[in-house]
């Protein structure tokens, strides 16, 4: 099977430089500052600042929503999401974005939030337990 | 500290669980033992049998236990005995009967149960048709059921301050579990309530997706097993055949129930797809192609002795792979990267210790007997079909190597942050794209190849001879797929050059493998599974280029925002619809038509039509997406799409958001106390006006709206749309007209407002005049004006004859007449009233006070002459004298009645919904591909299974 295995050989061989390749898919975690620096497409983590304007109004456009957010790195910019609020927004620990920084503004096209679960701590949770 | 003696805590499902679990515990480890040791001691007869004994009785006992333990989780479950800490967690009164499998494995703990549950059937079947092979086999599946049954012990050990914590107890009470005041309550269990199963696990898919891909991950053990006995054993070629069975048993099965993860995801969530490169998602398929690639190669390792190795390091890495996805997906590791793995449980180094040990022993065990395993002297040639499926299980494993190499990200980040804290992290910037990339060329590789090797034959020696027929096969299968190739592009766009060579591939495929079908399956019935399967896979191909390379958003975005990519457009992929407003998308109008509520279930209608280029319609349809509201309208848990099936697509609709005020009632009560009411009061044909700055969002501007409301009439007998009379109801309604003039448009509308009093309860029906967002309402101070209370009155009492008159506060009354069922504005009669009224005139004005009877009670209703000041009740009548008794006030005169009117613009709409909608094309070639790649699996080992019987018969 000397064939064979010199085709696992080499197999493995495409298979890792495709893995190197993956390297170049793959980036870190962006700030505003970094992203702002690349102009491409990023991913980025931070909260949502409560107490500064968050706007969406589907009567006007049900794929806008803006709002604040704070990255790692403690920088406040506006996001515009490119889609309607999601569930549970307000509710949010940590957003990861998917987008780019245009001018100040960071457009994004994907959002996932990171939720508490669903009970901070016990006493919450036996007095949800208890409530009929 | 004093002991709390509980009340009506149910113990029993406890003490007996918990000694299930043991049992399960010791009798796994006994019978792994003995099954050691009996096939260690395989070369003396009667010491192995002895062993081998005692290791099936202790497995039996050891499914009895596990059976036990879930049967006990099962009891209090459907007694919803709130004290068990599990089933306060999956469980709540309002649980349907039919979702009660899908509150037991909900958890972590229940799907661990689910999975030796089946590990202990697979067991069994086993035990009676595993023959030599029982023995090792058994060993390593009972070493299994030991570590996954040690996750549900529940066991803590100390040393010194080091606390070491053995798995997860389902059977423990809330009170061992959490540390709270209530539990200083010996009635605790009466107070408490279940949290209930997730609404988005409220679907007939949670019944029998789980079960189904537990069934495939636990089933994969016994190929393992089979290759751990032939290298234990020695016995390296003879494990092949039974291993062969299992495994597409199992392949079939786990690829069945992986689809059926994917259709959950397509049919009942709103992810918009039914593969999304999930890790999750991913975890499974890994296992499943490694599986695959095992078979292949079990397959050319009975017909020609090659490849023996490459089988057993398949199937060992397939189950190490189904451990770490096990792993990946109760760790808590994966973190944000998935939408669903479950949370941590603290079982982290359980399950690392579970892949470590499986990981460990299969590279021993090969690395031990890998000089040993047979090796055929003579290459095979690289004209036979081996060595192209060789090449086919080595793709595969690529496949599989790549997807767990981009999967393992947050692993890789997890060990470089133990080392280095500031690390941030890396992450996939666009993993669907990241995956589609690699998989497309592995995808169109599989393909062709599933068509040559068909054409090539086992152990080829002198191709020259076969190769005229070869050539002429492929050749047809070549230019018969280069046309319906051409021909599907028509019907579908494969703009890049992979996407139309996966057309191609998948067409090369299907064409291959039925002609080879023609020639072959009388020969060989075996055959037929096979071709089904790779039939599926070229189908399959087809499917996934049409319904995902061409799925098209319907709901796009008419609101243009500049400066954004194409990628960025495509996400803005919502559109709203008010109700009753058709709206044009693509080549479709639509609209939303209404919604129904059913308890927590609000679904909404929505007409679709297609139009052709000349405005026609061409079909009409309705469609019905959903939204689950959670427990007190708070919120929404889940939106449900509704999608219409063609044979050659589909069109896939969810609703992607409410108004605010309906997704939850404290928004809704929030937003209509922060509404700035102006209260008037009308009379009858009056009406008034006012004038309001409207700003405009994100432009710079504002509009100026006059509004003008006037009173058309009044009555006594209120009507609106969502009032429906009950008797006892004082009420009011009124005949609204509203105006707005300013903006694009003017509007003007007669609307229904209504205010009600029902039980010392105040209830409004207001009108919410959307387009022109006024929301008119009965101002409360009505009842103060209108409603005096008897209470407040002097009343005096009349017996007097029809006819005859009386006076009371200077007026003179006069009783003209009875009214036998009268029809008057403040009464309604129900079925089987008895009710007269008393006609009162005075100074030209009537009223009539009604004496009723209703189910043999006597009572009244009072009327009244409002200018006047006087009031009536009819007290009784009687039939031989013909005399009414009356009581009478008279009181200081109101006005002329004026209706306070309060009127909010600004108001929220409420008769909008956002949505999106989307066109998969032959989305149902992706699922008959799919499901008959699956069954093909099945089919083989059925085929299989038979054949080998009937040798065993003629032996």
């Amino acid at each position: 099977m000397k064939k064979s295995y010199l085709l696992a050989v080499l197999l493995v061989v495409i298979a890792v430089v495709l893995l190197l390749q993956t390297g170049s898919a793959t980036s870190e975690y962006a700030n505003f500052a970094k992203a702002a620096e690349s102009g491409d497409k990023v991913q980025l983590v931070g909260t949502y600042v409560k107490d500064k304007p968050t706007i969406y109004d589907p009567l006007t456009d049900p794929n806008y929503f803006s709002f604040f957010l704070e990255d790692l790195a403690g920088t406040e910019r506006e996001v515009i999401l490119l889609m309607g609020k999601p569930q549970d927004f307000e509710m949010s620990e940590s957003i990861v974005l998917t987008g780019r920084m245009q001018d100040e503004r960071f457009i994004a096209s994907d959002i996932q939030m990171k939720c508490p679960s669903k009970y901070k701590d016990e006493e919450e949770m036996i007095k949800n337990l208890t409530e009929s | 500290m004093e002991e709390i003696q509980y009340l009506n805590e149910h113990l029993g499902p406890r003490y007996i669980g918990h000694f299930a679990i043991v049992v399960a515990f010791f009798a796994a480890l006994l019978s792994m033992v003995s099954y050691f040791l009996a096939t260690q001691y395989r070369s003396e007869v009667l010491r192995s049998r002895g062993w081998q004994r005692l290791g099936q009785l202790s497995f039996l006992a050891h499914g009895a236990a596990v059976f036990t333990v879930i049967g006990c989780i099962f009891f209090a479950m459907l007694n919803q005995y709130y004290e068990y800490q599990y089933v306060t967690a999956h469980v709540d009164g309002q649980l349907q009967q039919r979702y009660i499998f899908s509150a037991f494995w909900e958890g972590q703990e229940g799907s661990f149960l689910l999975w030796t549950f089946w590990h202990v059937i697979l067991g069994y079947v086993l035990m009676v048709t595993a023959r030599s092979w029982e023995k090792p086999v058994m060993a390593v599946v009972c070493s299994v059921q030991v570590i996954i049954v040690s996750m549900l012990l529940g066991v803590h050990f100390g040393f010194g301050d080091f606390l070491i914590k053995l798995g997860s107890n389902p059977m423990l009470l809330l009170r061992e579990t959490v540390n709270a005041p209530i539990f200083q309550q010996a009635d605790y269990v009466d107070l408490l309530r279940g949290n209930g199963l997730n609404p988005s696990l409220q679907n007939y898919w949670m019944t029998i997706h789980p079960p189904t891909l537990f069934l495939g991950f636990a089933s994969t053990v016994v190929p393992f097993a089979y290759a751990v006995a032939g290298l234990w054993t020695g016995r390296h070629k003879e494990w092949l055949t039974p291993g062969l069975k299992w495994s597409l048993f199992s392949a079939g099965i786990l690829g069945i129930g992986i689809l059926m993860g994917a259709a959950w995801a397509y049919e009942a969530l709103n992810f918009g797809g039914y593969w999304a490169w999930d890790p999750v998602e991913n975890t499974s398929l890994v296992p499943w192609l490694m599986l695959v690639a095992g078979i292949h190669t079990n397959l050319i390792s009975r017909a020609t002795g090659q490849g023996i190795r490459a089988t057993y390091l398949f199937y060992l890495f397939t189950f190490v792979l189904i451990v770490y996805s096990t792993f990946l997906t109760r760790s808590g590791v994966l973190g944000d990267t998935s939408v669903h793995a479950f949370t941590e449980m603290g079982l982290e180094a359980q399950l690392l210790f579970f892949l470590g040990f499986y990981f460990v022993l299969s590279l021993g065990l090969v690395v031990w007997r890998w000089k040993h395993i047979p090796v055929p002297e003579k290459e095979e040639s690289t004209s036979s079909r081996e060595f192209w499926m060789f090449i086919g299980s080595l793709t595969l494993f690529m496949s599989a190597v790549l997807i767990t190499g981009s999967t393992s990200l947050p692993v890789y980040n997890e060990i470089r942050q133990a080392f280095d804290p500031v690390f941030d992290g890396l992450t996939l910037t666009d993993p669907e794209a990241h995956h589609n990339r690699f998989q497309i060329w592995i995808g169109i590789f599989i393909g062709l190849l599933s068509g040559v090797a068909q054409y090539l034959r086992w152990r080829e020696k002198k191709f020259s001879k076969h190769v005229r027929w070869f050539a002429l096969h492929t050749g047809l299968a070549l230019v018969g797929a280069a046309l319906l190739t051409f021909l599907t592009l028509q019907w579908i766009e494969a703009p890049t050059l992979p996407y139309k060579a996966m057309v191609f591939a998948g067409w090369f495929a299907v064409w291959a493998n039925v002609d080879y079908l023609f020639f072959f399956v009388r020969k060989d019935p075996k055959v037929a599974g096979s071709v089904v399967s790779h039939l599926g896979f070229g189908i399959m191909l087809i499917g996934i280029m049409a319904s995902s390379g061409n799925k098209r958003i319907i709901s796009q975005n008419q609101f243009l925002m500049e400066g954004l990519t194409e990628d960025e457009q495509l996400a803005r992929s919502t559109v709203r619809l008010y109700e009753g407003i058709p709206l044009g998308m693509e080549d479709y109008i639509v609209t939303y038509t209404g919604d129904t509520i059913e308890g927590m279930n609000r679904r909404y209608f929505m007409d679709y039509k297609r139009v052709n280029a000349a405005g026609e319609v061409i079909e009409e349809f309705q469609l019905d997406p959903n939204v689950l509201y959670d427990k007190g309208f708070d919120k929404i848990a889940i939106t449900n799409p509704s999608t219409k099936h063609y044979w050659n697509r589909d069109v896939f609709t969810v609703i992607m958001g409410l108004p605010p005020e309906e997704q939850s009632v404290s928004v809704r009560q929030a937003t209509e106390d922060s509404l700035k009411y102006r209260v008037t009061p009308l009379s009858r044909g009056e009406e008034t006006s006012f004038r309001d700055t409207v700003a405009i969002p994100q432009r710079d501007r504002s509009i100026i709206y006059t509004y003008t409301v006037g009173l058309e009439d009044f009555s006594r007998h209120p009507s609106h749309p969502e009032y429906t009379p009950e008797p006892g109801d004082i009420g009011l309604g009124a005949k609204v007209r509203a105006s707005r003039t300013g903006g694009i448009a003017n509007h003007d509308t007669i609307a229904d407002v209504a205010i009600v009093l029902r039980e010392g309860l105040l209830y409004h029906y207001p009108a919410q005049l959307n387009d022109m967002s006024l929301r008119v309402k009965i101002d409360e101070s009505i009842f103060e004006q209108l409603l005096v209370k008897d209470a407040d009155l002097q009343y005096r009492e009349f017996v007097v004859k029809p006819g005859s008159r009386f006076r009371i506060g200077g007026r003179e009354v006069t009783f003209q007449r009875f009214i036998s069922q009268p029809e008057v504005d403040h009464f309604q009669p129900q079925d089987g009233d008895i009710y007269v009224s008393a006609l009162l005139e005075s100074e030209g004005q009537t009223m009539q006070p009604v004496f009723l009877i209703r189910g043999n009670q006597p009572s009244g209703i009072r009327d009244e002459i409002t200018e006047q000041g006087l009031y009536a009740h009819l007290l009784s009548l009687n039939p031989e004298t013909n005399e009414a008794t009356l009581r009478v006030a008279s009181s200081r005169p109101t006005s002329a009645p004026t209706i306070p009117l309060a009127v909010a613009p600004r108001s929220y709409r409420t008769d909008y919904i956002t949505l999106q909608a989307i066109e998969f094309p032959g989305i149902s070639l992706f699922w008959f591909g799919a499901t008959s790649m699956m069954l093909g699996l099945l089919i083989s080992m059925v085929t299989r299974a038979r054949a080998r019987r009937k040798d065993f018969v003629r032996a």
